[in-house]
């Protein structure tokens, strides 16, 4: 019998019991599903996080009381760090001579308030050289200015989202707006940048830092935002920030930053190893699955060659061989874990778009995981086809064809 | 597509012992074991079957007749004994061999029919020519003949299920005729069909037996066995009587 001849018979087979077909190869479909769509939008999690990290510039690296923590020890000890102050600054300034610019940070939260209108938004004190640090650009009007700072004005550069809300009529520059009850003129609207899963990243006012400092209490710890020209001077810039930071806060050589640090490169790894287990188990689940899957097709197999005993039986005795019965139950078999996987890498494409429409992740939907996912789910089918085509295989004809009449 | 090979290496001295006849069998027992006891369905039958001849069996229910038919159809093997089938030596085949002898050399005609119930007629009587290995379009070719000889050549697209019992018994002896075998073996093959039907299948084998093809036939009716040419009768397992009529 020729492949092609045992092709059609086990399509034919199948078809002739659709719906227990389908169940058969329902396990292998959701593993297979589970499995693409899984990898698919880890990857697209990655990519996006990479694209956003970038935006944000890998020129820039970060330093703040807390850092990232990962873990409530973390946190914990982190609550003993000393706040950082408008003196570290000024060394930072002065001392990382790597850096282009050194720009600082406090960041708030609060209600803007203009006539009747009213919105929560994120509250952030800046320096002047902030506008060449961060990647807002301005649509109109000016940035908060040098003699802002040192005169704390009460200005303030909006965003996107304060403009549509608080101004409906496009046009906010020279306007008034109230934050903690102190008036503030409104001096420039910086360009829309859209959001980050589903969160808007337009909702913000910048104000100067020693008029956030006035507002919020002189006590609160800054941030700083450090830009070097070129990635490649990161690790020099960064040394020095840490030298200047560890020698104002009297820390010995063996004792632990007690500030954090954070670059690009490190968000990203640290990003990246979290959805990298999350993609790990992932596949070692689904594999489990996916072996029970063809289990779940063997015992089937086996079922069915019960009752398909006498149909063996008659084939033999027309003149089918061992060979031929079993090829015909291997291909049964490989043909329903084969199409569980086609139908799953659908269904997980479907999803994926799915995901790709309702959110900002990518969910590229890469060829690599579907040859694989296709190619383990075949290998299942195939692996798990041996033992009942083999049982098949081996009947004796006239004991086979004793088992039914027809 | 190639043909299955002939998985028969050259055996001429083996051949010759069959002194050219189409079936030999020499001293052929079969023994079940129920439990302790031995159940002996076959107790030494030796019998030889020329080209050409009709050949009926007769013998009371149990004496062994349906065990004899499988092991000259290769369906099944005997306990102790030889036996040729044109020529090889069947009792020593191993099973690719035996399959290879039931589809080219053996045509089998069951008392149930056992026809494929979710394929056509044709695509029952193409099975053989699928294990044969030929071409879809040959195989076609083959098994409308074959339905034309037992007249169902506008029965081809019908399944199992949409024939008469006597219909469904021809499609199968058209798949047994389908690959030209040197014997067709039919195991009471009226058995489960009224006597007119009856009388229809055994004209059409007196025909077949006449265009040239070798029958053997098991049956309980007299009047059945009197179209064969020579009636072997089989009593507790063993040739009671060789019979030739004319
Ligand atoms: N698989 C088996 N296991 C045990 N005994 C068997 C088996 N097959 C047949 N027999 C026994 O062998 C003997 C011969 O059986 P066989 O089927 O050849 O009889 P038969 O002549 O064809 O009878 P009938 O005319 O009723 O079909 C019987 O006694 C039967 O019980
Ligand atoms: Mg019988």
């Amino acid at each position: 019998m020729s492949i092609g001849d045992s092709f059609r018979l086990a399509i034919h087979t199948l078809l002739a019991y659709k719906l227990r077909s389908f169940l058969t190869l329902l396990g292998i479909l959701i593993s297979v599903t589970t499995l693409v769509t899984v990898v698919s939008i880890v990857r697209g999690m990655d990519q996006f996080v990479a694209e956003r990290l970038s935006q944000l510039g890998t020129e820039v690296f970060v330093i703040s009381r807390f850092g990232m923590i990962t873990n409530a020890k973390q946190w914990a000890e982190a609550q003993k760090r000393p706040r950082l102050t408008l003196q570290d600054y000024q060394a930072l300034r002065r001392g990382v001579t790597q850096a282009t610019h050194v720009g600082a940070i406090v960041r708030e939260r609060g209600e803007l308030k203009h006539g009747r209108q009213s919105l929560r938004a994120a509250v952030r004190g800046v320096t002047a050289n902030m506008i060449d640090i961060r990647t807002e650009e301005l649509a109109t009007g000016r940035y908060i200015s040098e003699a802002d700072y040192r005169h704390r004005k009460q200005v303030c550069v909006i965003g996107a989202d304060v403009l549509k809300n608080l101004y409906p009529s496009g046009n906010a520059v020279g306007k008034l707006l109230s934050i903690r009850g102190q008036r503030f003129q409104v001096v420039g609207v910086a360009e829309p940048v859209g959001s980050i899963f589903g969160q808007s990243q337009d909702n913000f006012v910048y104000i100067p830092l020693t008029t956030a400092l006035k507002l919020y209490g002189q006590r609160r710890s800054i941030g700083f935002q450090i830009r070097v020209r070129e990635a490649a001077l990161l690790p020099a810039a960064t040394d020095q920030a840490r030298l200047i930071l560890r020698t104002r806060h009297h820390l010995g050589y063996f004792d632990k930053d007690d500030f954090g640090l954070i670059s690009p490169a490190a968000v990203l790894e640290l990003w990246q190893s979290l959805t990298g287990t999350i993609a790990r188990a992932a596949v070692v689940v689904t594999i489990i699955f996916v072996v029970m899957g063809g289990i779940v097709i063997m015992n089937i197999m086996l079922a069915s060659l019960t009752e398909r005993t006498w149909e063996v039986g008659m084939r033999k005795a027309v003149g089918a061989t061992r060979a031929d019965v079993r090829m015909q139950f291997l291909m049964e078999a490989a043909c329903l874990s084969t199409l569980g996987g086609v139908l799953g890498v659908a269904l997980a494409f479907a999803g994926t778009r799915l995901v790709a429409l309702l959110s900002p992740v990518p969910a590229p939907f890469s060829l690599d995981i579907v040859v694989a996912a296709l190619a383990v789910s075949s290998a299942v089918g195939l692996f798990f086809g041996i033992y009942p085509a083999d049982r098949a295989a081996r009947l004796d004809p006239i004991t086979a064809l004793r088992s039914e009449g027809c | 597509m190639a043909e299955t090979n002939n998985p028969f290496p050259e055996n001429a001295a083996r051949e010759s012992a069959a002194n050219g006849k189409l079936i030999q069998t020499e001293d052929l027992w079969k023994t079940y074991l129920m439990g302790s006891e031995e159940i002996h369905a076959l107790r030494g039958v030796s019998l030889e079957i020329e080209r050409n001849e009709y050949v009926a069996i007769m013998g009371p229910s149990g004496s062994g007749k349906s065990t004899l038919m499988n092991l000259i159809g290769c369906l099944d093997t005997p306990t102790r004994g030889s036996y040729w089938i044109n020529g090889k030596l069947a009792s020593e085949l191993d099973d690719d061999q035996l399959a290879y002898l039931r589809n080219r050399e053996i045509g089998f005609v069951f008392q149930t029919f056992n026809l494929l119930p979710r394929a056509t007629a044709l695509g029952n009587v193409e099975l053989p020519l699928v294990y044969r290995g030929l071409p879809a379009a040959e195989r076609r070719e083959k098994a409308q003949d074959a339905l034309r000889m037992v007249e169902l050549a506008d029965r081809m697209d019908h399944r199992p299920s949409e024939l008469s019992g006597g219909e469904r018994q021809r499609v199968a002896i058209a798949r047994a005729l389908v690959n030209s075998p040197s014997i067709v073996l039919a195991d009471e093959p009226t058995g489960n069909l009224d006597s007119a039907t009856g009388a229809e299948i055994m004209n059409l084998f007196n025909r077949l037996n006449r265009e040239g093809n070798t029958l053997l036939v098991v049956t309980h009716e007299r009047d059945v066995a009197a179209c064969a040419r020579r009636i072997i009768h089989i009593r507790d397992g063993m040739v009671e009587r060789d019979e030739r009529i004319r």
